[in-house]
């Protein structure tokens, strides 16, 4: 199927508009889709049904204007750079989400709005956030020992420190 | 395990059991998941890609669930095959078309199948007959769990499981259901079912077709987003709407049955009929007719006739299934005859069937 409006590349966005029981289907292809993005966005009501087009590239190209100081950045770790992100919508490594955070919250933002996670945790992000939370509960322990002058105490709860710290350091 | 194995048996997801069956072909769970420390498939060069294949595919093989499982690398698969696993349901078409090395590990009942290198590095899927979401959540939450206890998870506290593309972010998980809903087609009332379920966050689709035109009448509701609810939020955001469907489609299906009984039936046994005679048949008709078989079936109108037979044939009949039947490519034209034959012979005989 051809794109219905540059009428050369084949269409890869296909959107269906429900409203008022009629149905109307539009063929696009993807730059064309991007370019369009204005008058495709006055099918984005919340009576749509639009399943193919809510593309992440689509929302991602929708920040074209927004991307201000982040324009040049790039991710040390695997060379992406935000105009590339922002073209594509896809994330090039786990770290894009760091290095472009402010527009990916923007972006969470539109796509479910929520931007925090709440559901499943692996075991080992929850054991690392234990450790970080007795460690954090000792430092406060080890602070009050030594400003009670405790210091035999104080000597014990920093080793127990040292001890975590290590584990912590190992798993890493 | 080998293809031919599984040529020869039917997942357990057709076997048109399982709640409210008549309607509810199948439950479907994927989870998007990424290995920490790498870069993201979107961005891997040969090399990694390869690597991480590897790694991966040993991992999941030493894990819990490792043992149950078989593994197929795509890359030197031929085209048949692979889209002989798309048409099971048990690898995406873009997984079987795509490049590089990638694979799928399958389990023997074909309720689970993990893509490696997918567009995530996995994505992990459970399927299951009738309404099982809950059901197939939780088996797939456990393999999910024995995986992470090999593989370190690309994992973040705020955005949760990383993933290629920002739409699967979070808990990474997609839930969909399958129905079959032809008698809300056949009186135009499919729309309502769309903008109902728009409303709440859920998206509609047509299983085989393009766009939202669903041959077979089939269409999958999944929900849309992936961030800032649990799983079982999710979950239950589907399930709240599944049975007013099912209800709405029952009752036009009972309204049609009260006041024009001959025709439904005339519909249904006329399209029995046509797959009982035909000697040339294409797969967009076979769909069509057998979703008014499916329905008659389902309305005690034709009682020699199991619905599981009916299930299997919208699989059985699809392309590859039909060339890894006569172990031969086939031309299009080919096919409608394999197909015309095949049809007859499973409907004249049922017990042809794998039952
Ligand atoms: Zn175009
Ligand atoms: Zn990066």
């Amino acid at each position: 199927m051809q794109c219905e409006v540059c009428k050369s590349a084949p269409a890869s966005v296909h959107l269906t508009d429900v409203s008022n029981n009629q149905k109307k289907e539009i063929h696009l292809c993807e730059n064309c889709a991007r370019d369009k993005g204005a008058t495709i966005k006055s099918y984005l009501n919340k009576d749509t049904n639009f399943p193919e087009f809510k593309t992440a590239q689509l929302m991602a190209a929708e920040f074209s204007e927004s991307g201000g100081e982040d324009e040049g950045l790039v991710c040390p770790t695997c060379g992406l750079s935000y105009r590339k992100f922002r073209s594509t919508g896809k994330f090039g490594c786990p770290d894009d989400y760091n290095l472009f955070t402010k527009q990916v919250v923007q972006l969470l933002e539109k796509i479910h709005h929520k931007v925090q996670h709440t559901g499943k945790v692996p075991g080992r992000a929850s054991s690392q956030m234990a450790v970080k939370k007795e460690l954090n509960q000792l430092r406060e322990e080890l602070k009050n020992a030594i400003e009670r002058e405790e210091y035999e105490k104080a000597a014990q709860i920093r080793d127990q420190i040292y001890t975590l710290e290590g584990r912590r350091d190992k798993r890493k | 395990m080998d293809l031919d194995h599984l040529q020869n048996q039917i997942g357990e997801w057709l076997c048109g059991l399982g709640p409210e069956a008549d309607i509810v072909i199948s439950s479907r769970i994927r989870l998007a998941r990424n290995a920490a420390g790498f870069a993201f498939l979107s961005r891997a060069n040969p090399k990694e890609r390869s690597n991480l294949e590897k790694l991966l595919r040993e991992k999941i093989l030493d894990s819990e669930i490792g043992k149950t499982l078989s593994y197929f690398s795509l890359a030197e698969m031929p085209p048949v095959d692979r889209q002989f696993l798309v048409e099971r349901h048990l690898i995406s078409r873009e997984h079987a078309f795509g490049k590089g090395p990638r694979g799928v590990a399958l389990s023997p009942q074909e309720n689970l199948s993990i893509m490696v290198n997918e567009e995530d590095h996995l994505r992990i899927q459970g399927l299951r007959s009738g309404l099982q979401l809950r059901t197939t959540w939780n088996e797939i939450n456990r393999v999910d769990s024995w995986l992470e206890e090999k593989i370190d998870y690309a994992y973040h506290p705020q955005f949760g499981y990383l993933t290629v593309c920002p739409t699967n972010v979070g808990t990474g998980l997609r839930a969909s259901v399958m129905l079959h809903l032809p008698a809300l087609v056949m009186t135009g009332q499919i729309e309502k079912v769309f903008q109902a379920v728009s409303k709440i966050n859920l998206a509609v689709r047509g299983l085989y077709g393009e766009g939202t035109k669903a041959s077979g009448d089939f269409y999958q509701i999944s929900n849309q987003p992936t961030l800032g609810k649990s799983e079982e939020e999710i979950i239950q955001n589907i399930e709240s709407v599944i049975p007013q469907i099912i209800k709405f489609e029952r009752t036009v299906r009972e309204t049609l049955f009260d006041n024009k009984r001959e025709v439904i039936e005339d519909k249904a046994c006329r399209a029995y009929g046509m797959l009982k005679s035909a000697r040339i048949i294409n797969s967009e008709e076979t769909m069509d007719l057998l979703s008014v078989v499916r329905m008659g079936v389902n309305l005690g109108l034709i009682p020699d006739l199991k619905v599981h037979t009916i299930n299997e044939l919208f699989i059985l009949t699809q392309p590859a299934h039909l060339q890894k039947l006569e172990r031969t490519e086939l031309s299009s034209s080919e096919r409608d005859i394999t197909r015309a034959t095949f049809i007859r012979n499973r409907l004249h005989n049922p017990r042809n069937g794998n039952s």
